[in-house]
This record gives C-alpha cells, structure tokens and sequence, in this order.
C-alpha cells in the first residue's frame, strides 16, 4: 500500500516537472517567434519611406535610372515576398539596392543638401539601427528557446512535441559582401 | 531553478526568487511569534505544560488562537501603510507634474513605451535637482506616477532615457512598489515583535525574574527564553536582509524588463554608467527603494537595495545580449547629445513623417 502511494506521488511530481517544462518551451518559442514579428515592423517602415526617398533623388540624380529602379524592384519584391527564406531574402536585397543608391547619392552635392533628402537618410539610418537592435534581440530570444530545448530535462522530449532548433537571423552573403568591400564612389 | 540562458529565463528565475522571498515573511513572523510564546511560557508568564514538548505544542494551540487577531493588526498596518505612501512621497520628493506640452519628447518616449504594451501612461513627473536618478511610485491605477529628475534629462540621450523610463515602467508593470510596501509592513511587524522579546527580557518579566517556586515551570525555563532572544535577534536582522534581497530581485528584473521593452540593452548598460557615479537624491528611505540606482555609502552588500552596478551589467551582458562600449565621458549641461550615426549617414531619431 505505502509503495504505491509513494510511486504515485513520484508520478504526479514527474509529470508536474514535464508539464512545467513544455510551458516554459511553449513561452519561450512564442517570445522567439515575437520577436521575428517585430522585426517586421521596423521593415514595413523601411518599405513606406522608400517611394519618397525615389522621387526625391530623381529629381538631380536623373542619369541614374538603373540604380532607381534597381530600388523601387527590390522594394517591390520585399513588399509582396511571402514566407521567410524569401523575406529574408528580399530584405536583403533591399538593403544591398539602398547601399549602392546612398553610395552614389555622394556624387550629386545639390541631391546631399536637399533638406528633404538629408530627412530621409536620417530616417532610414534610424530604421537601420533599430533593425539591427531587433535583429539581436530575435537573436538572443531564439538562443535562449535553443538553449531550453537543449537542457536536461527538456531534451528528453522537446523533440516529441516538436519543439526543433531555430536558426539565427542569417543577414545573407550579400551583406557579408557589401561589408567586406565598402562602395566605391566615383567623381 | 534552472540556470538562466536568456533574457526571459532570467526574469523568471528572479520572479520566483522574489516570490519565494516575500513568502519568507510569514514564516519568519509565526516562528518569531512561536518563539515569543516560548519565552513567555519559559518565564512563566503563560502556564506551562511540565513538559517541553508540552509546551511546544501548548505554543502552537496559542499561535492558532492569536490568528484572527494577528490578521487585524497586519490589515490595519498594512491599511495605514497604503494611504501613507503616497502622500511622504509627494510631499517629500518636491517633484512637479509634467504635462505632454511642457516635455513634449520625454512624455512621448514613455507613452510610446506604454501603447506598445497596452498600459495607460502613468503621471510623470519632473524634479528639478542636478543628481541622475528616477523613482516609479504609486499603488493603483490612478496613483502611478515615473518621476525623473533634471540631472537626468540634462545628461542622458535619447536612446538611454527611454531606457530608464522602461525601467521605472516595468517597476509600475510588475507592481513592485505595492510589493515593496507589503515587504515593508512585514518586516516592521517582525521588528517589533523582536523588540518587544528584547525590552521584555531586559527589563520585563521574561529575564526570568519571576521565580515562584511551585515548580510548574516544567524543565523549559531559561532555555525557552534565551530561544525567544536568539530568535529576536536573528528574526530581527533577517527582515532586513530578506527585503533588500527581495528589492535587489526586483531591480534585475526591471533591467531585463526595460530591455524586453526597448530591445535595447546598451542604451541601458549605458545609462546605467552615466548614472553611477551621481551625487544623491535627498529622499525618505521609503522612496529610495524605488530609485534606479541607490548608492549607501559603507553598507554590506546584504543591506543594500539595489545590486552594484557592475553588477547589473554583468546581467544585462549575459542575458540580454549587451555589449558594454567605453564609457564617454558625461559632461551633462555644457554638450549636446552626440548623434547616432548608421550606415546611411547621421540617424537622427525622429518619426517617420519629420
């Protein structure tokens, strides 16, 4: 009789331990997948401010048709990419086309003292800086979710209740390119 | 608990040592009380049993009766304790309500932190005095009130005093003033049950003055007493040290909770050691708890409100992905804020329409 109360109370425990363990994977997959999400919102901003940014530039900077619509395309595309891989993909595109298009803006003096210009590459740098924040704050969420999914006791089962290793914000060989070689501006 | 790996671990690791803290306190107050009861049957101040188990269990029967009237007194204290907070707050601090026209940014920084959560914007308030501090106050809805002071303003950027109101803000989220207060309660409540054990066996009945010789004081006697003082003076220090390690709990909370808010962790590292450092806000001890940082000159680590800053750091490092730069030199009224630059050109943080 005594032995089956005790296997009964070391059940009950167990499975208290397991069910407060799946939870605490459940939030902490959650805060990971929040903090993609906000990654969104500083893009969607980054997408609204662009089309102004376009017509201010070629407005002086007429010549340069091809960088313009090089933007406008990757914008396009970013706006209506759906599913990650592609997302990410698209934004980092976007960010390559505006590289080049701030890059040759420093060829065109009347273009850089454009009040209405100098507002928009604040902006933008601001969205930057924000992005990158929200970048490393997805970053620090989804490794704590891996490191969770990886101790003891959660291993045992996180697998089973496919709770699986999420991969970091990857920031793409493009930008790894852009900031091995700075952009070259011409006069 | 487990071992923090992230941010929210972290929280959660310190809310449950919070609430296993707080818990602490009732413990620590019916031991205290037990043991007072004890002492009193020791000195034969209460009838004794003839036996020390007796008495123990006699003790315990006397603990069950006291209840309901133990449950007035601490309601009744801990009423008196609710209206008088804010009223030595206000009146104390010299803080002045600031409107959204008269500080158009700051305000604008903390509602913007409050609509991204769905909270209504505490009061806010302005203290005109050159030391770098903040304090978050108020018990309800309708008292919460984020008080910076003109130092401050005057010498954190942009970035690091969104930081700090995200700070006192997950102070107001988590209701911790409330918390603090009910500690507060508590331990005066311990307090003066130990000092009434002190005073009685100095001067009163409990030294074992009282020597009837009838005997019936059982084998308990002095050993009773010098438990109840021993207890006094351990539930005594223990109050303390249970509700600075309750506040510095709390503290690292809302430097994880001011990051989950801004997702910024070096505007806070940042803040963090631009405020180190600042001479003292003059305030009541009620109200310093609730500071950002509070330095006590020559005290223990055990009595102190609010970990060392390094310390904080540290946290903010490890599980909130901070990165510490060199620290700038802060020269607050004479320089304007540096602007923060990005890849495009300078980052001047403004909204999306100018």
């Amino acid at each position: 009789m005594m032995a089956t109360i005790i296997l009964l109370v070391v059940v009950v425990v167990l499975g208290l331990i397991a069910v407060g363990a799946y939870n605490r994977l459940v939030a902490l997959k959650q805060g990971a997948n929040q903090a993609f999400a906000d990654i969104d919102v500083q893009l969607r901003q980054r997408h609204d401010l662009i089309p102004n940014l376009v017509e201010t530039v070629k407005g002086y900077a007429t010549h340069e048709r091809g960088t313009l619509e090089a933007v406008v395309a990757a914008r396009n595309s970013a706006v209506s990419a759906a599913g990650v891989p592609d997302k990410v993909a698209a934004e980092n595109a976007l960010t390559g086309a505006l590289g080049k298009l701030f890059a040759l803006s420093e060829a065109y003096p009347d273009l850089k003292a454009n009040q209405n210009f100098l507002s928009l590459q604040g902006e933008l740098s601001d969205i930057e800086n924000k992005l990158a924040a929200s970048r490393r704050f997805f970053n620090n969420a989804v490794s704590e979710f891996n490191a969770a999914i990886a101790q003891f006791p959660a291993v045992l089962f996180a697998a089973m209740f496919g709770f699986k290793e999420r991969e970091f914000f990857d920031l793409g060989e493009g930008r790894a390119a852009m900031e091995a070689a700075p952009p070259q501006v011409k006069f | 608990m487990m071992q923090a790996v992230g941010l929210r671990t972290h929280i959660w690791n310190n809310n449950l040592r919070s609430a296993l803290l707080l818990a602490g306190f009732p413990v620590l107050l019916i031991g205290i009380v037990y043991t007072l009861e004890l002492g009193m049957i020791g000195a034969g101040m209460l009838p004794s049993t003839g036996s020390m188990a007796g008495d123990g269990v006699y003790a315990l029967q006397l603990l069950a009766g006291a209840a309901p009237l133990a449950i007035v007194v601490s309601l009744v204290w801990f009423a008196v304790a609710y209206f008088a907070n804010t009223a030595i707050i206000s009146l104390a601090t010299g803080a002045h309500t600031v409107t959204r026209a008269e500080a158009p940014q700051l305000y604008n920084l903390l509602e913007n932190l409050c609509i991204s959560r769905g909270l209504k914007t505490p009061r806010l308030q302005i203290i005109e005095d050159g030391a770098m501090n903040a304090f978050a106050s108020g018990l309800n809805d309708s008292q919460y009130t984020v008080t910076v002071t003109r130092g401050l303003l005057d010498a954190l950027t942009p970035d690091e005093l969104e930081a700090v109101l995200a700070h006192e803000l997950t102070h107001v989220m988590n209701r911790d003033v409330r918390t603090m207060v009910i500690a507060s309660v508590f331990a005066g409540i311990i307090s003066l049950v130990a000092q009434i054990i002190y005073r009685a066996v100095m001067w009163g009945g409990l030294g074992g003055g009282r020597r009837d010789g009838d005997g019936k004081r059982g084998g308990g006697g002095w050993i009773f007493v010098l438990v109840a003082l021993a207890a006094a003076a351990i539930g005594y220090l223990l109050a303390i040290v249970i509700r600075m390690a309750l506040s510095r709990s709390r503290e690292f909370v809302a430097d994880a909770g001011a990051v989950e808010l801004t997702k910024n962790p070096d505007a806070m590292i940042s803040a963090l050691q631009k405020i180190s450092g600042s001479t003292p806000l003059p305030a009541p001890e009620a109200v310093q708890g609730m500071f950002i940082e509070n330095v006590e000159t020559g005290a223990f680590s055990l009595f102190a409100t609010h970990p060392p800053i390094a310390q904080r750091i540290a946290a903010l490092e490890k599980f909130a992905g901070g990165r510490v730069a060199p620290v700038v030199a802060s020269s607050p009224a004479t320089e304007a804020a540096p602007e923060a630059s990005g890849p495009w050109g300078p980052a001047r943080p403004k909204g999306p329409w100018g």
